[in-house]
C-alpha cells in the first residue's frame, strides 16, 4: 500500500513546465559540510528522564518520594514537636487515634494516637525519618564515592587486586554488628558515629561489585581498540567505562539507600543503634506496646512508615537505574 | 586443582588470623575496659583499695592483663620451697604503708617489686584508706600488686596454638596413679556387653574414644577445639561446649556410677573431665566416683545453640530452593505478564522492607492463624517450629526468584537457545534442557553457603520468636562484653564463610566441567 502511494506522488519533471535551470542549482562540494553528520542532539540526561516520564507509574512513585521528602524535612520545622511535652500528663499516654482526637482536637498531630511519653507518634515518625534518611542518604553517598573510586582501580590494576582480594577477605568477615558495636561503644552512639561505622568498612562490597563489572568491561574490544589506539588508562576508565556503568551505579544506589534505612532500624532493634530517635530506635522503644492490647499502632506505625519509605526509595531508584540505562532510550 | 586448593586453604587460613587479630585489637584495645563492669553488682558495692583490686582481678580474668598479687608471689615461693608456710604467713602481712613493714616483709616487697618490675609489669602498692586513726574504712585495707597487659601478639599466639588441643597422658599435672591409656572392649558403662573403648589416665578426658546408643554411634574427646571461655554468657564454659551442648531440662535416667552407686542422673559418664582434687572436696564426687574424672556434661532434652539453629535453617533452606527454582524459572518464563509482575512485587517488597518489619508481620499472621509464636523447648508441639522457619525461607525465597529470573533471562536471547528453537525443541525443553542448566550455575555456587549459614542463626528471627540457637550469642556477648566469646563466635563465623566460597567454587567446577581454576587446563 504504501509502496503504492509514493509511485503515484512522484511527477514526470515535464509536467511542471518548468526549464531544468529553474528546476535545479549547482551545489559546490564542500568538504567541512561533508563531515556534518545532521543527527538530533542528544543529551544523555535529557534521554533519561525523558524515558523516566514516559511511565506514568515513575510519576506517581515520583510525588510519593516528594511527599516523603516534604514530610520528613519540611513537616518537622512546623510541627514544633517536642518529645517529653505532656511528659507530666498521665491521660495523655499510649492514647488510640480516636481518643487522641478527643484530647487534643481534629489535628494531623494526633491522627497515629500517641506513645509511651503522651508525644505525637505521628510526629515522632517523621521527626525520626528524617534521620534515618539523612544517614541513609550520607552513608550511601560516601560508600559510593569510595567504593566506586577503589573498585575502578581494584578492576583495572592486576597488582591491586591480589592485594585488595586478601584485603577483602578479611574485612569481609569482620562481623559488622561487632564493628558497629565497638565503634558505638568506644566513641558515642552519635549520628556521625554510626556513619561512620556503617562506612569505615561498607565501601568494600561496593568496590569489590565495580570491580567484577569493570573486569567483565575492561577488556571488550573497543576497549582492546581504545588501548591499541594509545589511549590513557585514566582517560578508557573516565570517557569508556565510567559511562558503561551509570545505570549499574545508579540501580546499586537504588538498593543500597534502603537498605541502611533496614540496617539502622536492625541495629536498633538489636541494642545497638542510635542514641537518637530515629526510625529504628521508635521501633525498638515501642516493641513492648506490640504486645499490649489496644497500643499496637505504636509498634506497626513507624514499622509501616519505614517500609513505606524504603520501598518508595527502592522503587524510584530501580525505575531510574532501568531509565539510565541507554539500551532503553530507543 | 589440588594445589590450587591447597594454596586457597591457605590463603583462607591466613585471612582468618589476621581477621582474629584485629577482633582482638578492637575487643582488647580499642574497647574501653571499664565498661565490662557496667552491669556487675558486686563492682558497684565494693569501695575503695577493694574495687580497685577486682577491678584488675576481672581484667585478668578476661584477658586483658597479667596480674600477681603479693601473696601469689608468696605461694609461688613457698611452692618452689624457697620459704617455709611459717615465714610466709608472717611475710604476707604487710603493713599499711610502706614505712611500717617490718624489715623482712620490706626485703620481700622489694624483691617482689624488683623481680616484676624486670618482667615488665607495673608494680602498684596501694596504702590503707583509713576511716579513723584506728579504723580501716570499709573496703580501704592495703594492697600490693604487679599487672602486665598481654600484648597482641602473645595473645594471638597462643589463641591459635591452643585452638586444636589433642589429648595426652601429659595433660594432668597433679600426681596420679597409673598414667597412660587403656584399651578395653568392655566399656564399664555399657553394662558389660561388647563395646570397645579407649580410656585414659593423666589425660583431660577419661573416655577419648567410645561407642553408644546415639548418633553417630562412635565418639571422641581426643581431639578437641578450643574457642576460648566465656566470662559472662556462660561461666567459664568454652565456646564450642556452650555452642554445642544441650540445652532444656534434665533427661534422668538411671546411671550406674563407678563406685557401684545407682542413681537417677542425667549425668552423661562417657564426657568425664578430669578436675584436681575434686573428690576430696566433695562428699557427693566422692561417693560417686573412684577417681577425679568428675566433671561431666549433664543429658537435656532439647537441642544445642547450633542444633536449635540448624534445624531451623536447614528446613528453611530446603524450603527456599524447593519454592525459589521453580518460582524463578516461572517468573522468567512467563516474563512481563502477570506472574511475573506478581513476583516482582513480592521481590522488591522482601527487599525493601525492613526484615523486622516482615518478620513481625509473619509473626501476626500466624499468631491470627493460631500457630505458636514462641518457641519453648519444654513443648513437643512441632507447630512451633513453623514461623520461624518461615520467616526464614519466605525472604530467601525472593533472593532465589530474583536471581535465577535474571540469569535465565539473561540467556534467554543468547545463540545457543535461538540455535535449539530454531532446531524445532519446545520451549518447555529449551527452559527445562538448556537454560536451567545454564542459568543454575551461579545459584549451585550459593549452596554450601546457605547451608553452612545455616549453622549461624538469625539474629532478629530467632529473637523474635525467642529460639535458643546460636543467633544470638554475638549479640549477647558483645552487650556483655564478653571477649571470649567475641572473638570465638567472629572466628567460627569466618571458618564457615571461607569454607563455604571455597566449597561453593569446587561444587561449580563440578557442575560445570567449562569452569576451572587452573590456568594450566585451559
Amino acid at each position: 500500500m504504501i509502496m503504492n502511494n509514493n509511485l503515484s506522488e512522484l511527477q514526470n519533471l515535464d509536467d511542471l513546465n518548468m526549464s531544468v535551470d529553474e528546476l535545479f542549482s549547482k551545489v559546490d562540494h564542500d568538504d567541512l559540510e561533508s563531515e556534518k553528520i545532521t543527527a538530533p542532539r542528544y543529551s544523555y540526561w535529557r534521554s533519561v528522564f525523558r524515558v523516566f516520564f514516559k511511565n506514568k507509574f515513575n510519576i506517581v512513585i515520583l510525588s510519593l518520594f516528594a511527599f516523603i521528602i516534604i514530610f520528613s524535612y519540611i513537616y518537622p520545622m512546623f510541627s514544633g514537636y517536642d518529645r517529653f511535652a505532656n511528659l507530666m500528663d498521665s491521660s495523655a499516654k499510649h492514647l488510640s487515634p480516636a481518643r487522641a482526637m478527643d484530647k487534643f482536637g481534629h489535628n494531623i498531630h494526633w491522627i497515629l494516637g500517641t506513645g509511651a511519653s503522651g508525644e505525637s507518634t505521628f510526629d515522632a515518625i517523621w521527626n525520626g525519618a528524617r534521620i534515618s534518611i539523612s544517614l541513609a542518604f550520607i552513608c550511601a553517598a560516601i560508600n559510593l564515592l569510595i567504593g566506586v573510586i577503589v573498585g575502578a582501580i581494584w578492576g583495572f590494576s592486576k597488582k591491586v587486586d591480589k592485594v585488595m582480594m586478601e584485603v577483602y577477605n578479611v574485612i569481609s568477615n569482620i562481623p559488622y554488628i561487632l564493628l558497629v558495636a565497638v565503634l558505638v561503644l568506644i566513641f558515642s552512639p552519635s549520628f556521625w558515629t554510626m556513619v561512620f561505622a556503617l562506612t569505615v568498612t561498607g565501601w568494600i562490597a561496593i568496590a569489590y561489585f565495580i570491580r567484577t563489572q569493570v573486569i567483565i568491561i575492561r577488556d571488550r574490544e573497543y576497549n582492546l581498540a581504545s588501548k591499541c589506539l594509545g589511549t590513557r588508562t585514566t582517560k578508557i576508565a573516565l570517557k569508556n567505562i565510567l559511562p558503561f556503568m551509570t545505570s549499574v551505579i545508579v540501580t546499586l544506589a537504588a538498593t543500597e539507600i534502603p537498605s541502611y534505612i533496614s540496617y539502622e532500624v536492625f541495629l536498633s532493634y538489636i541494642g545497638m543503634g542510635l542514641s537518637e530517635m530515629s526510625l529504628g530506635k521508635l521501633i525498638f522503644s515501642a516493641e513492648s506496646a506490640m504486645v499490649t492490647p489496644g497500643w499496637q499502632i505504636e509498634f506497626w506505625a513507624p514499622v509501616a512508615v519505614a517500609s513505606f519509605i524504603t520501598i518508595v526509595l527502592y522503587v524510584v531508584g530501580q525505575n531510574l537505574g532501568d531509565a539510565s540505562d541507554p539500551r532503553t532510550h530507543m | 586443582m589440588k594445589r590450587y586448593l591447597i594454596s586457597r586453604v591457605i590463603r583462607g587460613i591466613f585471612s582468618i588470623i589476621i581477621m582474629v587479630s584485629i577482633i582482638m585489637i578492637m575487643v582488647y584495645s580499642a574497647l574501653d575496659r571499664n565498661q565490662i563492669f557496667a552491669q556487675d553488682p558486686t563492682y558497684s558495692k565494693l569501695g575503695n583499695n577493694q574495687k580497685v583490686v577486682y577491678k584488675y582481678r576481672k581484667w585478668a580474668e578476661y584477658g586483658y592483663l597479667d596480674y600477681v598479687t603479693y601473696g601469689d608471689y608468696l605461694l609461688q615461693l613457698r611452692n618452689d620451697e624457697e620459704i617455709t608456710e611459717e615465714e610466709r604467713l608472717s611475710l604476707s602481712s604487710f603493713a599499711r604503708t610502706p614505712d611500717g613493714d617490718s624489715e623482712e616483709v620490706a626485703e620481700y616487697v622489694k624483691k617482689f617489686t624488683e623481680y616484676y618490675t624486670s618482667e615488665g609489669y607495673t608494680v602498684s602498692r596501694l596504702n590503707a584508706i583509713m576511716a579513723s586513726p584506728k579504723k580501716v574504712a570499709s573496703g580501704g585495707g592495703q594492697q600490693l600488686f604487679a599487672y602486665k597487659d598481654i600484648p597482641l601478639v602473645r595473645r594471638a599466639i597462643s589463641y591459635f596454638s591452643n585452638l586444636i588441643s589433642i589429648d595426652n597422658i601429659h595433660n594432668v599435672k597433679e600426681d596420679i596413679e597409673g598414667r597412660g591409656l587403656t584399651f578395653t572392649t568392655r566399656d564399664p558403662l555399657s553394662g558389660g556387653s561388647f563395646s570397645p573403648a579407649i580410656m585414659g589416665t593423666g589425660t583431660t578426658h577419661k573416655y577419648l574414644l567410645y561407642f553408644d546408643s546415639s548418633f553417630p554411634f562412635i565418639h571422641q574427646n581426643l581431639i578437641s577445639i578450643n574457642l576460648g571461655k566465656s566470662y559472662a554468657v556462660n561461666q567459664g564454659v568454652d565456646i564450642a561446649e556452650t555452642m554445642s551442648s544441650t540445652q532444656g531440662s534434665y533427661v534422668m535416667k538411671e546411671v550406674t556410677f563407678p563406685t557401684g552407686l545407682t542413681e537417677m542422673s542425667a549425668d552423661d559418664l562417657h564426657t568425664a573431665k578430669y578436675v584436681a582434687g575434686s573428690r576430696e572436696s566433695s562428699k557427693v564426687y566422692a561417693d560417686r566416683f573412684t577417681d577425679d574424672y568428675t566433671n561431666v556434661i549433664t543429658n537435656k532434652n532439647g537441642l544445642s545453640k547450633i542444633g536449635y539453629s540448624f534445624v531451623i535453617g536447614i528446613i528453611s533452606v530446603l524450603l527456599a530452593y524447593l519454592l525459589g527454582i521453580p518460582l524463578g524459572i516461572l517468573m522468567a518464563r512467563k516474563k512481563d505478564k502477570l506472574a511475573d509482575k506478581i513476583g516482582m512485587i513480592y521481590i522488591v517488597f522482601i527487599l525493601a522492607v525492613p526484615s523486622l518489619a516482615y518478620i513481625f508481620l509473619f509473626k501476626a499472621v500466624g499468631g491470627r492463624l493460631g500457630l505458636p509464636t514462641t518457641f519453648n523447648m519444654e513443648s513437643s508441639n512441632l507447630l512451633m517450629y513453623v514461623l520461624p522457619i518461615i520467616s526464614l525461607a519466605l525472604p530467601s525465597v525472593a533472593s532465589l526468584m530474583k536471581w535465577l529470573r535474571r540469569y535465565m533471562v539473561d540467556q534467554m536471547n543468547s545463540d545457543y537457545v535461538k540455535f535449539a528453537r530454531s532446531g524445532g525443541l519446545t520451549e518447555r525443553e529449551i527452559f527445562s534442557r538448556h537454560i536451567l542448566k545454564n542459568a543454575m550455575i551461579p545459584i549451585v555456587h550459593g549452596i554450601p553457603a546457605s547451608i553452612l549459614g545455616a549453622l549461624v542463626g538469625a539474629i532478629i528471627t530467632e529473637r523474635v520468636y525467642v529460639v535458643p540457637g546460636a543467633g544470638n550469642l554475638l549479640t549477647k556477648a558483645i552487650n556483655m562484653y564478653d571477649n571470649g566469646v567475641i572473638v570465638g563466635v567472629s572466628l567460627f563465623y569466618a571458618v564457615l564463610s571461607v569454607v563455604s566460597i571455597i566449597l561453593g567454587d569446587v561444587l561449580i567446577s563440578i557442575v560445570d566441567p567449562r569452569i576451572s581454576f587452573t590456568t594450566k587446563d585451559r
